[in-house]
């Protein structure tokens, strides 16, 4: 299945539901857009939504990879939701789950990006 | 290369080989959904017949017939039409079936388990695509060593994917299967775009290679090559510190998100050897022996 995006809020959160695969063409350019569209309108606390993604290959990732850096230098933040299968896999080969922050409770992620305050300096 | 490119769909109609209420209800919506007319048909026979009798853009065959079956289908009606777009889906297939519906020219293939969002997918590719039928062309085949050429474009890379789960072998066990499949994939695509910029004119050379304890994969591709330095340093086991940082200097220099396909495949295989010229690369995943009797 192509990527499907939804996006939902809580408080100050941005919380998009992934379905179908990040792979390289379409699926990952339209993830980085939707990112890209959201970061430029202040929205600096993403959370991303895995459980449905069923693929994520190198280039899927880097998008991943590449928003988390870029939010961090803006004093916000990007963490993953319930990563499984293949894209868990991945994720775990490069040693990222841990270095992104990577949640089994929906709860437990939004309080954890709650608990960061903003700062443009951070 | 085999055939020359068929022009983009003008109209469409699909003939689908009943498979049972899922499956059919599943290529119902998927063709609907995109607008496409559907005749049913509920066998081989009458899937010939019908096909012999008026074109169609696109025939998925049923996954009640033998993959021998639908490959001689697809064979009788390409001599006919010959750039029909045939998906095969079957429940009992043999992996030298998957390599003679690649010979013949088969869009697709889906052996049982599948999952409906792949062929769904494989399916609006189907339909999307104006230029497939010289993609892939086998250039020799034994069970244990298959060569052929795939086209420097994203399309085509999935169609070779699916083909390959396809292929199965109960002495490898299913993870390590998908891990060769993965790291494959990503040099695949590596290749196309790095080698010829998924120029569509260009085309990647591929072994599979089938030893008594490992499997090999060796991709060429039509590119310049790159220094083994810059392979190493690509493949180079990183912390996630370091990734970050690398993230952060190809934003710095307007490059899009990238660069870890090598990193991701050297994870998934047990060795990544490259050439001199660094355009053509081996991957070897090794299989543990199996079990002796102990003396």
């Amino acid at each position: 299945m192509a990527l499907q995006i939804s996006t939902r809020e809580s408080a100050d959160v941005t919380i998009l539901d992934l379905r179908g695969r990040a792979t390289i063409g379409r699926e990952s350019e339209s993830l980085e857009s939707s990112l890209r569209e959201l970061v430029a309108a202040g929205r600096h606390k993403l959370l991303l939504n895995l459980a449905n993604l069923t693929q994520a290959d190198s280039s899927g990732i880097s998008v991943i990879v590449a928003t988390h850096v870029s939010l961090k230098r803006q004093g916000g933040d990007l963490k993953l939701l319930r990563p499984c299968g293949r894209v868990l896999e991945a994720l775990t080969v490069c040693r990222l789950l841990g270095a992104i922050g990577s949640f089994e409770d929906e709860a437990e992620a939004l309080a954890s990006l709650r608990r960061r305050r903003y700062s443009a300096t951070s | 290369m085999t055939t020359p490119c068929s022009s983009a769909l003008a109209t469409k109609t699909a003939l689908v080989v009943s498979s049972g209420s899922d499956v059919d209800e599943l290529l119902t919506n998927v063709l609907a959904h995109e607008g496409w007319s559907i005749q049913s048909v509920i066998d081989n026979h009458q899937a010939l017949a019908r096909a012999r009798a008026e074109p169609f853009e696109l025939i998925i065959t049923g996954r009640k017939t033998l993959g021998a079956e639908d490959i001689e289908l697809l064979r009788k009606i390409r001599s006919a039409r010959s750039h029909v777009r045939l998906i095969i889906l079957t429940d009992e297939w043999t992996n030298g079936d998957v390599i003679s519906a690649m010979r013949e020219g088969a869009f697709s293939y889906f052996s049982a388990p599948f999952e409906a969002s792949d062929l769904a997918e494989m399916v609006r590719a189907a339909m999307a695509e104006p230029c497939w039928d010289d993609g892939i062309e086998v250039l020799s085949a034994t069970p244990e060593w298959v060569t052929l050429t795939a086209r420097c474009d994203i399309a085509t890379a999935n169609r070779l994917v699916q083909f390959l789960h396809g292929v199965k072998d109960p002495s490898i066990p299913e993870a390590e299967r998908d891990h060769v499949i993965t790291a494959f994939r990503e040099i695949l695509i590596n290749a196309m775009e790095h080698g010829a910029q998924f120029d569509s004119s260009q085309h990647v050379e591929i072994s599979f290679i089938r030893a008594r304890r490992a499997i090999a994969c060796r991709v060429k591709d039509p590119g310049k090559g790159f220094s083994l330095e810059e392979l190493r340093d690509a493949a180079a086991d990183r912390s996630p510190e370091d990734l970050f940082g690398r993230a952060r200097a190809r934003d710095e220099q307007g490059l899009r998100p990238g660069g870890l396909g090598i990193l991701v495949a050297k994870k998934f295989v047990d060795e990544l050897i490259y050439s001199e010229k660094g355009n053509e690369v081996v991957l070897v995943k090794y299989l543990d022996p199996p079990n002796r009797p102990t003396i």
